[in-house]
């Protein structure tokens, strides 16, 4: 009898596949090294029928797939520990149409975000969803974790900027969901409910996807601040004031990981907080207005020192400080936590969370940063040198229990765009509700009756 | 001693410059502008003269239209003592410019000149040597170091064979190479601090300076695409295609 691989094979000819070790280690994990990468194969289709082709195998012989984009996710939604075959679509890369009347994009889902970039701009449109990983994470995994980034409090998460989507779904149907329509109210709209779904309900194989007008030049700060209460009264005279783009805070340990880790120094002296953000300047009057409500902030004593980029190259140093903070905390196996609550719950959340960290985290180092500006907070706990993973990993995992409870007390979400994948699994419920839940698996069986698609992430199998 | 600081305002160097379809020039509308990065070298290296004790003034200077005060503020935020704005609408070439901060050198009597080894909008690199000629005073160029002492400028450029110290009587001309020094963050207070600094403002018209452009720019292209590369079946192909082309 013949392996199921070798029938994989032996269907798609065409199909590359790698089985060495170290293909195996590279494709198996993402940017999480809490799971040893166990999978069967890396299959690298350059086609969609190439994709659906390997859905239908999958089914056939009940072998799960776990679709992959960038793997740059923290959450281990595109981890394969378990023999399962990784569905790379690093290879389907290409801008497929540019369409002038419809302000559109259409491209390959394995296009990493910077190239998505890239060609918007060529053609003087902007495609406004940005993080840090943009280098390396790909418009697929985008879509698939419903990415936010640093300019949500300007253009939203990609949810917004998606007008089309192609998707294999778990049963191997070819769907094409919205066809790039700014209207069209015709019954459940399965784009949106593709987005965000981690790659448990289908495969993106071809995105459409929106562009934007390019934003007038701005001006980026860094801002050091006294406490967090002055970072919050900040955010509103910002918000009031002037045309904000991003608003990125973190503190002074992050910005000594970053620091250590090569980043140009920008301000003397240690503060405890840091802003950077970015706002609209188009001309002498705003930059103006802006500096009166910088004098402003000052005169209140919420902003203690700052500065002002005079070049891209200043500007791009600035944002190194707020962008490269994961990186430089990456040495220290942090046990992450992307949580957000309302805007208007900020406030009390923030200092129900810095209790409850400075009681059960007193042993360890806890960098704290984040958008702010949409709800969001990325909480890094460091693991200390001494401290073997497996119990450091227990310790965090007994604080999350609280921090869920925080949340819900607080209405917010355990995830708010790094995705649920394994990292978060066991604390869905506290965002969603058991109703909820039990929705969810039962849109599952429908689009993926045999349970294929990254099974195990989002919520365990029944 | 007082220094004199040329300070131009560029296309910023990360934008990528497109030709105006017409090709008349480059499109600036709309487009950030900031200072010549070598210039903002030689600013910082002015200031950290005067820090260093051996300057006690620093002027930044501007040629250019009205709202180039814009500019010459962040000089001042940067840390200057006063800005000269030289006003104009015309677009300035290196000789011109040299005769005009000849002018300006002649009124003020610095003890030093220090400006960009070029501009990267027109990549003249004529500016700096052009003046020293003019006021008949040494120049020193493409400094990576500068040291100042009694009454002399020690700078370290870097040639081809590595590295040259030369000493140059003051006053002096010096531009500066990228690894001079790295510029500052201008900090928030000084930003606030510089509405207040005097810039004056002397219209070109009135210093009396010869103007005529001695070059004329007739047309602006943007470099030729690269055409698509295209892919052979194999070395005997291959071969045959480096043949035809005459390559072989």
């Amino acid at each position: 009898m013949t392996s199921p691989l070798d029938d994989l094979a032996r269907r798609l000819p065409g199909l590359r596949l790698l089985t060495e070790p170290g293909d195996l280690e590279h494709y198996g994990r993402d940017w999480t090294r809490r799971w040893t990468p166990a999978p069967l194969a890396i299959a690298l289709p350059a086609t969609p029928e190439e994709v659906q082709g390997i859905v239908r195998w999958a089914n056939e012989h009940r072998v799960a797939v776990v679709p992959s984009g960038g793997r740059t996710g923290l959450s281990g939604g595109a981890v394969a520990a378990h023999g399962e075959l990784v569905l790379s679509l690093e290879r389907m890369n290409r801008v497929l149409g540019f369409d002038p009347a419809d302000r559109t994009l259409t491209v390959q889902p394995g296009m990493p975000l910077e190239a998505v970039q890239a060609a918007a701009r060529g053609h003087g449109l902007v495609y406004p969803v940005d993080f840090a990983a943009r280098g390396s994470c790909s418009i697929g995994g985008n879509i698939a974790t419903n990415a936010g980034g640093i300019r949500v409090i300007r253009y939203g998460n990609t949810r917004e900027w998606i007008a089309g989507l192609k998707v294999v779904a778990g049963n191997g149907e070819l769907l094409e969901l919205n066809r790039g329509l700014v209207k069209n109210s015709s019954g459940y709209d399965f784009r949106q409910l593709m987005i965000g779904s981690e790659g448990t309900l289908g495969i993106v194989v071809e995105a459409t996807l929106k562009l934007a007008d390019p934003p007038p030049p701005a001006q980026t700060m860094l801002l050091a601040l006294p406490d967090m209460d002055a970072v919050l009264a900040v955010f509103g005279l910002f918000r009031e004031r002037l045309a904000l783009q991003a608003f990125e805070f973190f503190t002074d340990v992050a910005l000594r990981h970053v620091l250590a880790h090569g980043a140009q120094r920008a301000l003397d002296g240690d503060h405890p907080y840091y802003v950077v953000a970015e706002f609209d300047a188009p001309d002498e009057v705003a930059r103006d207005a802006a500096l009166a409500v910088l004098g402003e902030g000052m005169e209140q004593g919420w902003i203690v020192d700052g500065t002002i980029a005079q070049s891209e190259a200043q500007a791009a140093a600035l944002w190194r400080l707020r962008e490269g903070i994961t990186e430089s905390l990456a040495p220290h196996k942090p046990y992450k936590n992307d949580v957000s609550v309302r805007i208007g719950a900020v406030p009390a959340f923030l200092h129900a969370m810095q209790a409850l960290l400075a009681r059960e985290y007193p042993q360890f180092e806890v960098v704290w940063f984040g958008h702010i500006g949409d709800g969001n907070l990325h909480i890094n706990v460091l693991k200390p040198a001494d401290l073997a993973d497996a119990d450091f990993i227990a310790q965090c995992e007994q604080v999350t229990k609280r921090l869920a409870a925080t949340l819900k007390e607080h209405g917010g979400s355990i995830s708010a765009e790094h995705g649920i994948g394994l990292v978060k699994r066991p604390y869905l419920d506290s965002t969603r509700s058991a109703a909820e839940i039990a929705l969810m698996r039962g849109v599952r069986r429908v689009f993926d009756p045999n349970g294929i698609l990254n099974p195990g992430k989002l919520f365990a199998d029944d | 001693m007082k220094i004199l600081v040329g300070y131009k305002r560029v296309v910023d160097y990360n934008v990528r410059i497109q030709v105006k379809p017409d090709g008349t020039g480059v499109v600036t509308d709309g487009v950030k502008l900031s200072a010549n990065p070598f210039d903002d070298i030689a600013l910082e290296e002015a200031l950290r003269l005067r820090e260093k004790g051996a300057a006690d003034e620093v002027v930044v200077v501007g040629i250019g239209p009205a709202d180039l005060t814009a500019h010459l503020r962040n000089g001042l935020a940067m840390g200057a003592n006063r800005a000269i704005h030289v006003v104009t609408d015309e677009a300035v070439q290196p000789l011109t410019a040299a005769r005009t901060l000849l002018k300006l050198v002649e009124k003020e009597q610095p003890g030093l000149v220090i400006l960009g080894k070029q501009a990267i909008d027109d990549d003249a690199n004529q500016t700096g040597q052009m003046l020293a000629a003019l006021w008949d005073r040494p120049q020193a160029t493409f400094a990576s170091k500068v040291e100042i002492a009694d009454g002399k400028a020690a700078v370290t450029r870097e040639v081809d064979a590595g590295l040259e110290v030369i000493e140059a009587e003051l006053p002096a001309v010096i531009t500066t190479d990228l690894r001079l020094n790295e510029p500052r963050f201008i900090k928030l207070p000084d930003i606030m601090k510089a509405k207040s600094k005097p810039i004056d403002a002397i219209e070109f018209a009135s210093l009396g300076v010869e103007s005529h452009d001695h070059l004329k720019t007739t047309h602006y292209a943007a470099p030729p695409k690269r055409s698509k590369g295209v892919m052979v079946k194999d070395a005997a192909e291959l071969v045959a295609a480096l043949k035809q082309k005459g390559l072989l």
